[in-house]
């Protein structure tokens, strides 16, 4: 724990002629602030306890770094210089694995000063703050440790080469991201470990919205990503009996302003949190008996609750369309409505469509899952969806085992293996394959290292998380998914085919042959292991900026035809994914089919962005897209993207991006879209990101003829 | 002529009698492209055509374009051959 060993005035001459070390007045400032005396013994105890070095060479070292300190002029010692001196003992011995054994992670001087000085743009969603620092200094120790202690040396490497990117290794001793049940609290009421008062179940609607924020909050400090929450104005439904309009949109209102202004929690981020919501009854839930106030069950099924769940879902959306105390629109929580079969079969889906679609040209905020056929699913994260299989359905009986959670994503750099294969196809075909086994074999790492914290139980790191309240942990491993995600795959198909996938049907068709070939590796691979790797399209907020720039360093010149966005700014990145070219001018339709086609191939989920930029189109024009797409195309989930300026002197929000606000003239402004999977302001996005936006074709051309009629109709 | 592309998979209980099918349109000189979806040519191609099911029979024109198709369904011989 010794930081730093100050050298008392001119006792460095009195050190140089020590025998004993413990003459040497050399003092170790420890983290307690207490003053520990120089002893050399200290080296040796290191090496012998963090190493396999035998003691007779620790004591051989240990006396080398005292003599080297001794016959040197320094005047200040640290603690991490001894350490380096003594690794490079190690090294001079040929102990490679030893010095592994015996680093010393943490960060420059430097590094440190810059962070608590300036914002860190690796996720967007950080706010810069004590906090925010708080979090980024650890996520930055956790990463060298992951990288050093928990993956090995191969995949460490492939990580920092950037063929591929193992995410959120800050969070490494957590999973990724997950999707809860309300039901659990309802249920079981919270009951946390660690938790000095334990609460029992809600007996009224706004106990069990706190229960909820509560129960987000303790699942952010375990999990590295976004909360999603299954159906969740069905499952707050028995709750919502004989609330009159008023009384139901104060509590949606409570709802949205909670999660969105959540940011007190871990590094000052607010809880990515997503809420399911259906116009129907899921089937699944249909016949289950309903849980109300006091855990109890109520007597009835959900059927039987349709009437408040809808209008607890209509109030949702008018608190949304509102937008906040400016008119901004919310940032979190997301809303994701199912579209399905039994949507269209619902009375009042029509003007629920409308209101929703309203709401989306408005703000934005509404996200259209469509869940076609007979899949049912939760999404999580950016884009993220769980499929629910046999077995999940028959866990929907007692909906608080619908607990889910993705382990870890592992993407893969597409453009760089396209660089490798140098126009050959069974070359590329084979690399390709190597990479997914590289994601594989990181997340079967993960996976061992995860199962020795949870081991711990209930008394270990993630004692949340081994808790057992239903006969079985909160988190289930045996329904784990395991993400393996894309970027660039519209360079890939460029670098190999010189075409990108827009131009042509045989640039498109080879992109397609890249995903199903990914595809049959996972599905071999889970068979394999007896694990759920699943393709998901990453949401690469920062990935994509990541593996353009180290391609820049790598494969020039080559890669500086290939990246997107601007070099000389250095605004660059790959597109994301399995999308097409963000500044490719298709009209959106055609852009939901053709990206849509990939789309059952990305069995852990999808989206398609529409950018709007300053377009509004009606909401009856959004309902018949929806539907169209719907109808009409594979797409899974797709979001209408508007963009904003809002003032931070006088407050208002105004349409478009904009370098001053037009109410006051102020340039104090900032720009709000949806940078991946959610919303946030520009000035915290990272210089990929920036580039892509300025790329990105707004289909407002298209939009606006399509409202005066002179656009093709789809269908 | 168009051609007809069929979607198939081995362990898909109707596959066998939509490859019957079209080892006859074949055999009459009908241009006839076999697809396994559990190949990466096959899963390719299946998802540029949108088959989510087997087996499935697609009919396409000169142009690469859609006429007809059956999708998880078997049709007859006579079925296809009055699109051809």
């Amino acid at each position: 724990m010794a930081t730093i060993i100050d050298m008392k005035g001119n006792q460095q001459e009195l050190f140089k002629h020590a025998v004993e070390t413990t003459d040497m007045a050399l003092f170790v400032r420890t983290s307690d602030e207490a003053m520990l005396g120089w002893d050399r013994q200290r080296i040796v105890d290191a090496l012998t306890r963090e190493t396999y070095v035998d003691f007779d060479t620790a004591k051989e070292i240990a006396r080398e770094v005292e003599d080297l300190i001794a016959t040197s002029k320094i005047k200040m010692i640290t603690a991490p210089l001894i350490r380096e001196l003594v690794d490079t003992k190690l090294v001079e011995r040929g102990l490679e694995q030893a010095r592994k054994m015996h680093t010393r992670l943490g960060m420059p001087l430097y590094d440190v000063d810059q962070l608590i000085l300036h914002p860190n743009k690796e996720n967007a969603n950080v706010p810069h703050g004590p906090e925010a620092t708080n979090l980024t200094l650890a996520e930055t120790i956790k990463k060298e440790y992951a990288l050093l202690s928990v993956f090995s040396q191969e995949i460490a490497d492939a990580h920092m080469r950037g063929d591929i990117h193992l995410h959120d290794l800050g969070f490494i001793d957590r999973p990724y991201c997950s999707g809860q049940s309300l039901e659990y609290i309802k249920r079981f009421g919270l009951s946390l470990p660690n938790s000095i008062a334990m609460a029992k179940p809600a007996r009224h609607p706004e106990v069990l919205l706190a229960h909820m924020v509560k129960f987000a909050a303790a699942l952010q400090s375990h999990f590295a990503g976004a909360i999603g929450w299954d159906s969740i104005n069905l499952f707050f439904a028995p709750y919502l009996v004989g609330m009159s309009d008023r009384e139901l949109e104060q509590l949606a209102q409570m709802m949205i302003f909670e999660f969105s202004q959540q940011a007190v929690a871990r590094g000052g981020q607010a809880i990515f949190t997503d809420l399911n919501l259906y116009w129907e009854i899921p089937k699944h839930f249909e016949n289950v008996p309903a849980i109300g106030p006091g855990g109890e069950f109520t007597g009835k099924t959900y059927h039987d609750y349709l009437k408040e769940s809808q209008r607890f879902a209509e109030a949702l959306f008018n608190v949304f369309q509102e937008g906040d105390g400016s008119g901004r629109p919310f940032f979190f929580p997301k809303p994701l409505v199912h579209i399905t079969e039994k949507f269209f079969q619902t009375p009042g889906h029509m003007d629920f469509l409308c209101h929703i679609c309203d709401v989306s040209s408005e703000k934005g905020n509404t996200y259209f899952v469509f869940d076609r056929g007979e899949t049912a699913k939760i999404s999580e994260c950016c884009r993220l969806s769980f499929k629910l299989d046999q077995t999940d359905l028959e866990d929907a009986k007692q909906p608080w085992k619908m607990r889910y959670c993705a382990l870890q994503n592992v993407t893969l750099n597409l453009p760089r293996i396209a660089y490798l294969a140098r126009g050959e196809d069974a070359k590329l075909f084979s690399k390709i394959s190597e990479y997914v086994e590289l994601a594989v074999k990181a997340h079967l790492e993960k996976k061992l290292f995860i199962e020795k914290l949870l081991s711990l139980g209930e008394k270990g790191p993630l004692a949340l998380l081994a808790m057992d309240r239903d006969g079985s942990p909160y988190l289930r491993m045996h329904r784990a998914s395991f993400l393996v995600g894309m970027v660039g795959l519209n360079e890939l198909v460029q670098i190999h085919t010189g075409q990108e996938m827009h131009q042509s049907k045989q640039a498109f068709k080879f992109g397609l042959k890249v995903i199903a070939h990914m595809k049959l590796l996972v599905d071999k691979f889970s068979q394999r292991h007896g694990m759920r790797f699943v393709l998901e399209q990453t949401p690469a907020e920062s990935t994509a900026y990541r593996f353009a720039k180290l391609d820049l360093k790598f494969h020039s010149p080559q890669s500086g035809h290939i990246v997107k966005g601007d070099i000389s700014k250095a605004e660059v990145y790959y597109t994301n994914s399995t999308y097409l070219n963000n500044s490719a001018v298709l009209n959106p339709i055609e852009r939901v089919r053709q990206e849509g086609l990939f789309h059952p191939l990305i069995e852990a989920g999808a989206l398609t962005h529409i950018w709007l930029g300053e377009a509004r189109p009606s909401k009856s024009s959004l309902a018949n897209f929806v539907t169209k797409t719907f109808q009409l195309t594979q797409n899974d989930q797709i979001a209408f993207s508007p963009e904003f300026t809002t003032c931070n002197r006088c407050n208002r929000t105004i349409r478009g991006l904009r370098s001053s606000c037009v109410y006051c003239g102020s340039e104090d402004v900032d720009g709000i879209t949806r940078i991946t999977g959610y919303f946030t302001k520009i000035s915290s996005w990272n210089k990929g990101k920036i580039g892509e936006l300025r790329n990105r074709y707004r289909n407002q051309t298209f939009l606006r003829e399509k409202e005066e009629g002179i656009a093709l109709d789809v269908g | 002529m168009g051609s007809i592309k069929i979607f198939t998979k081995a362990k898909c209980p109707k596959c066998p009698a939509v490859k019957e099918i079209g080892a006859k349109l074949k055999k009459e000189g009908v241009p006839v492209l076999n697809y396994d979806l559990d190949t990466i040519d096959g899963l390719a191609e299946a998802s540029f055509y949108s088959i989510l099911s087997t087996p499935s029979l697609v009919i396409e024109d000169e142009e690469e374009r859609e006429v007809i198709s059956w999708r998880g369904v078997v049709p007859t011989l006579q079925e296809v051959k009055a699109y051809l």
